[in-house]
C-alpha cells in the first residue's frame, strides 16, 4: 500500500482532474464520430468510478484503524513568517461520507449524462467540465486547511458556472451562470473575513485543529459567534439560503445532469459540509446557531410556498432544493450536526433521482419542460414513472422510505434541542413538511396522471430513455428507498454529538414522529383530492387564492427587488460615474488634454517659422547678444 | 552700403571697403595677407558679384522697396549688439599683450608657409575638399539646369508642332 | 593693448555689426550676400589684429582658411541665387518664404 497509503487521498482527487484534462484537450481533436466519442465516455466515467472505488478502500481501511483520522500532507504552498500554507487532505467519518457521496453519486450522474448528452455538439466539453467538477468537489471534502476547501469552494463556483451556461449561444444560459458566479462571490466576501478572522487569532487554518481549540478549556480570543456568522454567510451564498438563493432557480438553465449534480446532490452541500466540519465554533457560538436556525427554517417555508405554484418541472425542484437545504440549516442551527449530514446524504439520493427521472421526462418529449402539456404518461415511460415515485414517495416522508428518518429527527430535535429548538422552529418546519408532501405529489400527479396535455407532435416521439439513464434511475429509486438504514446521525455520534435533550421531554418523541408521518400522509392526500379529480377542482382552488398566487408565481417578486435596489443603483454608478467621469473626463480628458496641449503649444511655436529670412537673421543678432549677456553673467 | 539704393553701387562701395582693408594689413606688416584680400576678395569674389549684378539687373523692377520689415527691430538690436562688443572691448582694454614685439619677418610668407604645411596640415586639407565640393556642387547645378532646360524645350516642341 | 589695435578692433565690430544689420534690413538677395562679405572681412581684421597683437602666426593660417571658405561660399551661393531668380522672377527676398509654418 506505499504509494497508496501516502498518497491515496491525493490521487481520490487527481483521479478527475486526469479525466478532465485528457477531454479537455483531446475531445475536439477526435472530431464527432462515433468511436471518439466513445473514447470520451470511457475517459470521463472511468476515472470518477476509479475515485470512488479508491474511495471505498480507503474507507475500510479508516474502519481497520478504529476511525482514527487519515492526513495527508501533499505540498508545502507557501511559507509566510512563521505561518505556513500547506495542502493537506483529512479522512474521518464525516469527509469518508461526504466523499462518498460525491464519488458515488457523482460516477452514477456521469454515466447518466452519457446517455442523456451523447447528441450534443459539445458532448465532450461537457463530460470535461463534469470531472472538473468532481475534482474541485474532492478539494473541497477532502481539505484539511480552510485554504484548501476555498480553493475547492471557488473551484466548484467555477464549474458550476461554466455548467450553467453551457449552451452558452442563448444569453439567457450566460445570464444564469453570471448570476450563479455572482452571487456566490458575494457570499465569498463573508467567507474570506472569517477564514482572515480565524487566521489572525489562531494562526492556522487547519480546521481540526479549530476545532480543538475552540473545544478546549480556554476559548480563542475572537468571538465565535462572528467567525459563525461570517462563514454562515459564506454558507447562504453557496447552500441557496436567504438572502443568496436567487442563482438557483435560474440555474436550471442548465442540462439536467448539471441540475442533478452540483445543485442537488453536491455542490449546494458544500455549506451544510462547511458548517458541520467545524462544528467546533458553532457549539460555542449560541446567537450565529440561532441565526442559522432561523435562516434555515424561514428559507425552507418560503421556498416551499413558491414551489407550490411552479409550472416548469425543474423549477418545482429547485425550490424543493432549497427547501430542503433549509432543513439541513435548521439542524445546524439546532446543534444536530450529525442529523444535517444524514439528511445531506438522503437528499443526494432522492433528489438525484428526482432530477434524473425529470431529465428523462423532458428526453422524452422531446425537451418539454412545461407541467400544464404534460400527462398521463404513467404507461409509456414505465421505469421512469415508477422510479420518480418512490423518489417523490421519499422527498415527502412517508416511512419506511430514507426521507422519514432524516426529516423526521430534524423535526424532532427542532423541537426538542436544548440548543434552540423550540416549538416555533418546530412548527413552522411541520407546516413546511406538510407543504412539501403536497407540491411533490402535485408535481407526481400532473406529471404522469390525469388526462394527456401533451402536444401532439411530441406525442408520437415518446419512447423510454436508454439504459445509461433508466439504470441510474433504478440505483438511486433503490438507494432512496433504503438509506434510511444507514442511520448516519448516530454513525456520526462519536464525531459530533448529537444534541442532550432533556428529560422532560423525551416522552414526546413518538407522539411527534407520529405528527410527522400523519402531515406527510395528509398532505399527499391532499394533492391527490385536489389535482386528481377533475380539473375544475384545482382551477377554483386557483381562483379563490388568486391574489396570493400571483404573488408566489412571481417568486415574491425577489429578483425585481434586489434588481432595482442594487443592480440598477449599481449599473448607474458604472456607467455615469465610472465611465462618464472617472473614465471619459479623467483619463481620456487628460490623454487627449496633454495631446491638444502639444499641438496648441507646437502651433504656438511653429508662428516662429515665417519663412522671412530677415526675421531668422534678426534672430541670429538677438543670440549673439544674448550669448554676450549670458558670458558676463556667469564670468 | 546699407543705405544706397542700387545694388551695382552698394558693390563698389564694397570693393572701396576691401581696398582699404587691404591697405590696412599691408600696414600691419602682413604683406601677403594683404594680396590675398586684394586678390581673392577683390579679384575673384567681388568681380563675380559685378557681374552677377549686371546679369540680372533688367529683371529690377524700379519702384523696389529698399528696406525689409524688420528695420526698426533690427536697429535696435544693432544698437545693442554695439553696446555688448563696445563695453567687450572697454573690458580687455587694461591688458596688455603677451606677445614679443612685432617683425617683419615673424610674419613672412616663409613661416607661414611652413606653418601652414607642418602644423595646419590637416586644416590644410580639409580646404582642398570643400574646395572640391564646390566644384562637384557647381557641376551638378549645371547637369540638372542643361537637363531640365532640354525637357522644357522637347515639351514646347510637342505641343507647338 | 595699445591704441592702434583698440582702435582696429573697433573697426572689426563696427564691420560685423553693419553687415549683420545689412542682412536684416536690406531686401535685395545680393545686397544681403554683399552684406555677408563685409561679416567676414570684420573678423578677418580682428583675426590679424590678434595676430599682430599676440605675436602668433597661427592667426594667419585662419585668416587664409576664411578666405577659402568665403570663396567657395560666394561660388555656390550666386549660382543658388540665380536659379532662385529664374522660379520666381523677383531678387525681393520677402517672395521666398514658402518654408513657413
Amino acid at each position: 500500500m506505499g504509494f497508496l497509503g501516502q498518497h491515496g487521498l491525493l490521487m481520490i482527487a487527481l483521479l478527475p482532474l486526469i479525466g478532465f484534462l485528457i477531454n479537455g484537450t483531446l475531445s475536439t481533436a477526435f472530431g464527432g464520430n462515433r468511436s471518439s466519442k466513445s473514447m470520451v465516455t470511457a475517459v470521463a466515467c472511468a476515472f470518477p468510478l476509479l475515485a470512488f472505488l479508491l474511495t471505498v478502500r480507503i474507507f475500510f481501511s479508516l474502519q481497520a484503524q478504529n476511525y482514527d483520522a487519515i492526513v495527508e500532507h501533499a505540498y508545502q504552498w507557501a511559507q509566510i513568517d512563521t505561518s505556513s500554507f500547506n495542502i493537506d487532505f483529512y479522512f474521518d467519518r464525516l469527509t469518508a461520507i461526504m466523499t462518498l457521496i460525491v464519488t458515488g453519486v457523482g460516477s452514477a450522474i456521469h454515466i447518466y449524462s452519457t446517455g442523456y448528452m451523447k447528441d450534443d455538439k459539445s458532448y465532450g466539453r461537457f463530460m470535461a467540465y463534469l470531472n472538473l467538477f468532481l475534482f474541485f468537489m474532492l478539494l473541497l471534502v477532502l481539505g484539511r486547511s480552510m485554504l484548501v476547501l476555498f480553493v475547492g469552494w471557488e473551484g466548484v463556483g467555477l464549474a458550476s458556472y461554466l455548467l450553467i451556461g453551457f449552451w452558452f449561444e442563448d444569453r439567457a444560459n450566460a445570464a444564469a451562470g453570471k448570476k450563479a458566479f455572482v452571487t456566490n462571490r458575494i457570499g465569498d466576501a463573508g467567507f474570506l473575513l472569517g477564514m482572515f478572522l480565524l487566521h489572525k487569532t489562531l494562526g492556522t487554518l487547519d480546521m481540526d485543529v479549530i476545532n480543538a481549540a475552540f473545544n478546549s478549556a480556554t476559548l480563542p480570543a475572537v468571538s465565535a459567534s462572528l467567525v459563525g456568522i461570517l462563514l454562515f454567510i459564506g454558507a447562504t451564498g453557496k447552500s441557496a439560503q436567504i438572502p443568496l438563493y436567487v442563482w438557483l432557480p435560474d440555474a436550471m438553465a442548465g442540462p439536467t445532469p448539471v441540475s442533478a449534480l452540483i445543485h442537488a446532490a453536491t455542490m449546494v452541500t458544500a455549506g451544510v459540509y462547511l458548517t458541520a466540519r467545524l462544528s467546533g465554533i458553532y457549539m460555542h457560538a449560541p446567537e450565529a446557531s440561532h441565526v442559522i436556525a432561523v435562516i434555515g427554517v424561514a428559507t425552507a417555508f418560503f421556498a416551499a410556498t413558491i414551489a407550490l405554484v411552479q409550472t416548469d418541472i425543474k423549477k418545482v425542484l429547485a425550490y424543493s432544493t432549497v427547501s430542503q437545504l433549509g432543513f439541513m440549516f435548521l439542524a445546524l442551527g439546532v446543534g444536530a450536526y450529525g442529523v444535517a449530514i444524514f439528511h445531506v446524504v438522503t437528499h443526494a439520493f432522492f433528489k438525484a433521482c428526482l432530477f434524473l427521472g425529470a431529465g428523462s421526462v423532458i428526453h422524452s418529449l422531446s425537451g418539454e419542460q412545461d407541467i400544464r402539456k404534460m400527462g398521463a404518461l404513467r404507461k409509456k415511460i414505465p421505469i421512469t414513472f415508477f422510479t420518480f415515485a418512490v423518489a417523490t414517495i421519499a422527498i415527502a416522508g412517508i416511512p419506511p422510505l430514507a426521507g422519514f428518518w432524516s426529516k423526521d429527527e430534524i423535526l424532532w430535535y427542532a423541537y426538542a434541542s436544548p440548543n434552540g429548538g423550540s416549538p416555533i422552529l418546530w412548527g413552522v418546519a411541520a407546516l413546511t413538511a406538510l407543504m412539501t408532501a403536497f407540491y411533490m405529489f402535485r408535481l407526481l400527479w400532473l406529471v404522469f396522471f390525469g388526462k394527456s396535455r401533451v402536444d401532439h407532435e411530441v406525442e408520437h416521439h415518446i419512447h423510454e430513455s436508454p439504459a445509461s439513464m433508466t439504470g441510474v434511475l433504478i440505483v438511486l429509486a433503490v438507494l432512496s428507498a433504503v438509506g434510511g438504514a444507514l442511520q448516519l446521525g448516530h454513525y456520526l455520534e462519536p464525531q459530533l454529538p448529537l444534541p442532550l435533550v432533556p428529560e422532560s421531554l423525551e416522552h414526546l418523541e413518538l407522539t411527534l414522529k407520529i405528527v410527522s408521518i400523519v402531515l406527510a400522509v395528509g398532505g399527499t392526500l391532499l394533492a391527490i383530492f385536489v389535482f386528481g379529480g377533475p380539473p375544475s377542482r384545482a382551477e377554483s382552488l386557483a381562483k379563490t387564492f388568486a391574489a396570493p398566487r400571483r404573488l408566489l408565481s412571481g417568486k415574491y417578486f425577489v429578483d425585481e427587488l434586489y434588481n432595482n435596489l442594487l443592480a440598477k443603483p449599481l449599473a448607474w454608478i458604472s456607467e455615469h460615474i465610472f465611465l462618464g467621469l472617472g473614465d471619459r473626463r479623467l483619463i481620456d480628458g487628460t490623454l487627449n488634454g496633454i495631446g491638444s496641449f502639444g499641438q496648441f503649444a507646437s502651433g504656438v511655436l511653429g508662428k516662429i517659422q515665417n519663412g522671412s529670412l530677415h526675421f531668422y537673421a534678426l534672430f541670429v543678432m538677438v543670440g549673439v547678444v544674448s550669448a554676450l549677456l549670458w558670458s558676463w553673467s556667469r564670468a | 552700403m546699407l543705405v544706397l539704393r542700387e545694388p551695382m553701387r552698394v558693390a563698389l562701395a564694397l570693393i572701396t571697403t576691401m581696398m582699404s582693408l587691404g591697405a590696412i594689413y599691408g600696414f600691419m606688416g602682413v604683406h601677403f595677407i594683404a594680396a590675398f584680400q586684394v586678390l581673392i576678395y577683390v579679384g575673384a569674389v567681388m568681380v563675380f558679384m559685378v557681374f552677377v549684378i549686371m546679369l540680372l539687373e533688367v529683371r529690377e523692377a524700379p519702384g523696389n522697396k529698399r528696406y525689409s520689415n524688420l528695420l526698426v527691430p533690427g536697429g535696435v538690436i544693432f544698437a545693442m549688439m554695439l553696446g555688448v562688443f563696445g563695453i567687450s572691448v572697454w573690458r580687455a582694454m587694461g591688458h596688455t599683450s603677451s606677445g614679443a614685439p612685432v617683425t617683419n619677418d615673424a610674419f613672412g610668407l616663409t613661416e607661414f608657409s611652413t606653418l601652414f604645411l607642418r602644423d595646419y596640415w590637416l586644416q590644410f586639407e580639409l580646404t582642398t575638399v570643400l574646395l572640391i565640393a564646390a566644384i562637384v556642387a557647381a557641376l551638378a547645378v549645371i547637369k540638372v539646369h542643361q537637363r531640365v532646360a532640354n525637357e522644357a524645350v522637347r515639351s514646347n516642341r510637342s505641343t507647338n508642332g | 593693448m595699445d591704441k592702434q589695435h583698440q582702435l582696429l578692433l573697433w573697426l572689426s565690430i563696427a564691420l560685423f555689426s553693419l553687415g549683420l544689420l545689412g542682412v536684416v534690413i536690406r531686401r535685395n538677395a545680393l545686397v544681403m550676400l554683399m552684406c555677408m562679405e563685409l561679416m567676414l572681412n570684420g573678423v578677418n581684421l580682428s583675426l590679424v589684429t590678434f595676430m599682430n597683437q599676440n605675436g602668433q602666426a597661427a592667426g594667419g593660417v585662419l585668416v587664409f582658411l576664411v578666405f577659402v571658405v568665403a570663396t567657395a561660399e560666394i561660388a555656390i551661393a550666386i549660382p543658388i541665387v540665380l536659379l532662385l531668380v529664374k522660379q520666381k522672377r523677383s531678387l525681393d527676398v520677402d517672395a521666398y518664404s514658402d518654408l513657413k509654418g
